[in-house]
């Protein structure tokens, strides 16, 4: 392994799974870092996944399998050596989404005490540049612009917020020190390729969909055997098929939802790595983002339902939820601060690495080619799909 | 036909031979807890030799030659019809079909006998004609047909021999005559309650007393209370209670309640309302070894409410032929629900609250091997059941809790999600499709600050069981197709989805050695999280180290949470003699562990300490440091 490769971590997750088919795609040389999963070697799993993303990467496409808890990666001297002599650039994409406050320990454990050893390794290296893959929602709790500078808030929504917001800190401090370049992206939520629909995770505006279409069925069966409990709550089969639900989504004030596809972000990413003097801080998310009547709308149309209506402020006390309501609210509870979110993310720096570049409008057309492959792909549980 | 070429033919059935040999003596084939009846032979002759337990004893002593064939066995294999209700019995709870090893027998001793196979005559026994006096000469036997039946169980720690006989007294005359003849004649005896014996305890070289013919039982509802002879099964009197409006606590279905009151002591769900040793009963009546009779609340009667915390036989080891135990209240708005834990600790503290306010009438919490066996209809079923709680659920551990409306009411004040009676029932009869349906990926993917907080929605149960539906095909769908049918009917009757029957009568449980048997440790201690992690480490770690299964079984807190009982399982392959040995080792460490922590705690009392002391103070046996 010479020097010049790009050591990329997370490339078996959503976002670092495109990020590497761009990177190998423009010609470089991927070390990948990362674990087995279960039973599962490194290597057999960005097999699977290659072959998923259909490219050939022949011998640009280096597995290297660490235990991210452990100093020098929990390599030998001489492997960690030859991992320092190889090392280049360096894009942290590695992360565990979950938002739930039970998972904490994991979650922290993830994003922000395997990062020492990471660190570690772009100092030992001496690291051309370090990329941080961090989220738009680093920025916390809070109203208005948010510009593309260091986090300055102490409130976050959830436990994957903050610990992304602390990495952030912990990788400008350790950059800095070391004199190594930092860029720090931050997508906000990403879905499929934009022109193929391809995704590899079927969480965020997946699951609210896959949650309408769930209780669509349960309800399409129930009609479908006499609809007792269903006609009770007023849902019923319209004459040209389609199922009427009402059912009101309670938000809590206007705003929209940020969503990028993922061909934007790697494009983006491609642009901040490849330009000259790319540190800093990049928003790479969307100016005009959809609301929640627009999403309504499209997942309407597309799931052969009706009656879904948009409501802001707080549920009237009297007012009780049918179940399909209180079913839904359940389901996209931990959406529910992104689904009509009024922050506004300042685009200035990213737009003057990649003045070119813009995020394509969230149309119908690509709604339904992104949900059309993961019904297709029966939401990533399909045999063969990448773990 | 020789002996030897009779031995060949049956051990050529392989798949016969391994039935035969995997029946755990649980019993269950002795009692109705199905509805469909059972062995006609076995109610007629009521030896175990003649239920399908013992045909199945009977078939392997054949097989390896251990035994010739008698006139017994013909009478034996004879008996049976081939009516087939064994197997919905059997496969219930061991997913066994016992008929195919009658049907093999019997082809197999017909062969015999067609081709000149002779029958062998047991020479006279003085002693067995004086025997015969006592309790009728149908009532006694030492065929060794029947002897095969009461000679072993799948205990790996015990070397069994052939008792010389076996007698079913049906009166405590005739057991104290048979104790003054047995003694003074020198022989060993042992009783057995309902015939069987499942770890190892009730075994002899000499005679095996067999109760099962006593199957008195007096209600006096004017004192809460029904005496019950020896033979009376737990199953049976809770039956008999339940139609009076009334719930006694018991053990399992097959269970014998004299048997099991006295040997180790009553252990059951309801223990936190109901209690653990004298507790369980009013009054007994015994025959000593003198073959004199005393019953507990004489004033000259030995005191057996000591409790002595080693391995000393008992003093006063005596036959009990008759126990009164308790009536008690049952309400009519009693249900019951599960509570959702992912972690042990916080199980434990939710059960110590609930025991300490006195909420609730039954409460264990149940690991994810018992919850995956009880639950699962088949072996295959179970791993996927494990599977979806454990980890896709991360429910490793629940808190099954019965109460009446007060009760329930507390725990939902508590704030704890839960799975109530009607989400229970839906996700029961789904198991099967469990894992394979968008549901569980839809709860999987709901993450919330509160753990299975979707449990709190109030019209999830409704929900569930559009998405699912409720029909009790969908869980039998795995099972065999021939007995499909039974069990789908079964299934869709109410009381084998209720939580409180299903506590009470505890006909599930009967499947926790279904894949394999164990080897339980079974101990009190205090309600300390931090101790009962270390010792549960301790298990797993020598498991590891022994390479053999060991698995959490439950915890039901005891007086007001002061105390617990905890049960941990080695479970080992009983075909495989090397992992016999390493099962006798791991049991070996385990209980010396249990020993080392009592020295440094004084609060540990095992339940191998009191055997023969079951009936012993609750007080003495949870509390007294001074025997």
């Amino acid at each position: 392994m010479g020097k010049k490769n790009i050591v990329l971590t997370g490339a078996t997750g959503f976002l670092g799974a495109f990020l590497l088919e761009g990177l190998l795609e423009r010609g470089y040389r991927v070390i990948v870092l990362g674990r087995p999963a279960g039973e599962t070697k490194l290597a057999e799993r960005l097999t699977n996944l290659v072959r998923w993303l259909d490219i050939v990467p022949g011998d640009r496409l280096l597995p290297f399998e660490v235990d991210f808890a452990k100093q020098h990666l929990g390599l030998d001297e001489k492997k960690y050596a030859e991992l320092c002599e190889s090392t280049g650039k360096i894009i942290h994409c590695a992360s565990d989404t979950s938002f739930a406050e039970h998972n904490r320990t994991r979650v922290e454990a993830a994003n922000v005490n395997s990062l020492s050893s990471l660190l570690e390794l772009a100092g030992d290296a001496h690291a051309e540049h370090f990329y941080y893959i961090s989220t738009a929602y680093a920025a916390g709790v809070c109203q208005g612009l948010c510009r593309e500078t260091p986090v300055g808030t102490a409130r976050f929504t959830n436990v994957y917020e903050e610990t992304k917001a602390k990495a952030e800190g912990m990788i400008s401090q350790s950059c800095a020190a070391c004199g190594i370049p930092l860029a720090i992206l931050r997508p906000s939520i990403v879905y499929g390729h934009s022109r193929s629909g391809k995704s590899l995770r079927f969480n965020a505006l997946y699951y609210c969909v896959k949650s309408l279409m769930y209780i669509r069925d349960i309800f399409a069966k129930d009609i479908a055997g006499g609809g007792e409990r269903s006609g009770k709550w007023g849902f019923r089969r319209d004459a040209d098929g389609a199922v009427y639900l009402p059912l009101a989504v309670w938000l809590p004030e206007r705003g929209g939802i940020n969503l990028i596809p993922v061909d934007y972000f790697v494009a983006t990413t491609l642009a901040v790595l490849e330009a000259e003097n790319s540190g800093g801080i990049y928003h790479i998310t969307c100016d005009d983002p959809p609301d929640i009547p627009i999403l309504i709308n499209y997942a309407e149309r597309f799931l052969g339902i009706r009656g879904i209506r948009a409501v802001w402020g707080a549920p009237a006390k009297k007012e009780a939820a049918n179940p399909a309501e209180e079913l839904f609210a359940k389901f996209i509870e931990q959406y529910r601060p992104y689904l009509s979110d009024r922050r506004v993310f300042d685009r200035s720096r990213i737009k003057r690495i990649a003045p070119n570049l813009s995020t394509p409008a969230f149309t119908y057309d690509i709604f339904e080619r992104c949900m059309t492959y993961a019904i297709a792909c029966d939401w990533g549980k399909m045999p063969g799909f990448p773990e | 036909m020789d002996k030897n070429t009779l031995v060949e033919s049956m051990n050529a059935d392989k798949e016969i031979l391994e039935t035969a040999k995997s029946c755990g003596h649980y019993a269950m084939c002795k009692i109705d807890f199905l509805g469909c009846g059972v062995c006609a032979s076995g109610l007629e002759k009521h030896y175990v030799s003649f239920y399908p337990q013992g045909r199945m004893d009977l078939y392997a002593a054949l097989a390896e030659g251990e035994i010739p064939v008698t006139r017994k066995c013909l009478e034996i294999t004879e008996g049976c019809n081939l009516c087939g209700k064994c197997d919905y019995n059997c496969y219930f709870s061991s997913e066994l079909r016992p008929s195919k090893v009658m049907k093999a027998l019997k082809a197999h001793i017909a062969d015999y006998l067609n081709n000149g196979g002779g029958i062998v005559d047991i020479p006279h026994d003085g002693l067995l004609v004086e025997i015969k006096k006592i309790v009728g000469e149908e009532w006694a036997s030492n065929d060794p047909a029947i002897l095969a039946a009461y000679h072993h169980d799948l205990c790996p720690h015990v070397e069994f021999h052939q008792p010389r006989y076996v007698v079913l007294p049906q009166s405590k005359e005739e057991i104290a005559a048979l104790i003054r003849l047995l003694r003074v004649q020198g022989v060993n005896y042992v009783a057995r309650g309902n015939g069987a014996s499942s770890h190892g305890l009730a075994f002899s070289d000499g005679a095996v007393l067999d109760l099962s013919r006593m199957k008195t039982m007096d209600f006096d509802e004017k004192n809460w209370s029904v005496t019950v002879g020896p033979g009376v099964s737990a199953f049976e009197v809770q039956k008999a209670a339940q139609q009076r409006g009334y719930r006694v606590n018991t053990a399992e279905p097959a269970a014998n309640v004299c048997a099991n009151i006295m040997t180790s002591g009553l252990i059951s769900t309801y223990a936190p309302s109901f209690g653990i040793g004298a507790d369980n009963y009013i009054d007994a009546e015994f025959i000593g070894k003198d073959g004199e009779y005393f019953r507990l609340n004489e004033l000259t009667a030995p005191n057996l409410f000591s409790f002595q915390n080693n391995l000393a036989e008992p003093e006063h080891l005596a036959i009990c032929v008759s126990v009164t135990i308790k009536l008690h209240p049952r309400m009519s708005d009693e249900a019951g629900v599960l509570v959702p834990f992912d972690s042990l600790a916080k199980a434990l503290d939710f059960s110590k609250e609930c025991a300490a306010r006195r909420i609730g009438l039954a409460i264990v919490i149940l690991g994810r091997e018992f919850i995956s066996t009880f639950l699962a209809p088949t072996k295959g079923l179970a791993t996927d059941v494990k599977e979806i709680f454990s980890l896709r659920l991360g429910m490793p551990y629940l808190v099954l809790l019965t109460g009446d409306t007060h009760a329930l009411r507390s725990v939902r004040d508590m704030g704890h999600p839960l799975i109530n009676q009607k989400l229970f029932k839906t996700l029961y009869l789904n198991i099967p499709k469990l894992k394979s349906s968008g549901w569980l990926d839809m709860l999987e993917g709901v993450s919330n600050d509160q753990l299975f907080s979707y449990l709190k929605l109030p019209q999830l149960p409704d929900l569930a069981e559009m998405a699912l539906g409720s029909s009790s095909a969908t869980l039998t769908r795995d099972i065999d197709p021939e007995l499909r049918p039974f069990f789908t009917k079964l299934y869709a009757k109410p009381e084998l989805t209720n939580l409180v029957w299903i506590n009470t009568f505890r006909i599930y449980s009967s499947r926790y050695c279904r894949a394999n048997p164990s080897v339980s440790l079974v101990f009190y201690l205090p309600i300390d999280n931090a101790l009962i992690r270390e010792i549960q480490e301790g298990f797993d770690a020598i498991a590891a180290k022994h390479r053999v299964k060991g698995e959490f079984g439950f915890i039901t807190p005891l007086d007001c949470g002061k105390r617990c009982v905890f049960e941990y399982d080695f479970y080992f392959n009983h075909l495989d003699p090397e992992e016999k040995v390493r099962i006798q080792e791991a049991a070996r460490e385990a209980g010396a562990l249990l020993d080392d922590y009592d020295q440094k705690t004084g609060v540990i009392r095992q339940v191998r300490y009191l055997v023969n002391r079951g009936c012993c103070r609750t007080e003495n046996l949870l509390y007294t440091t001074k025997g």
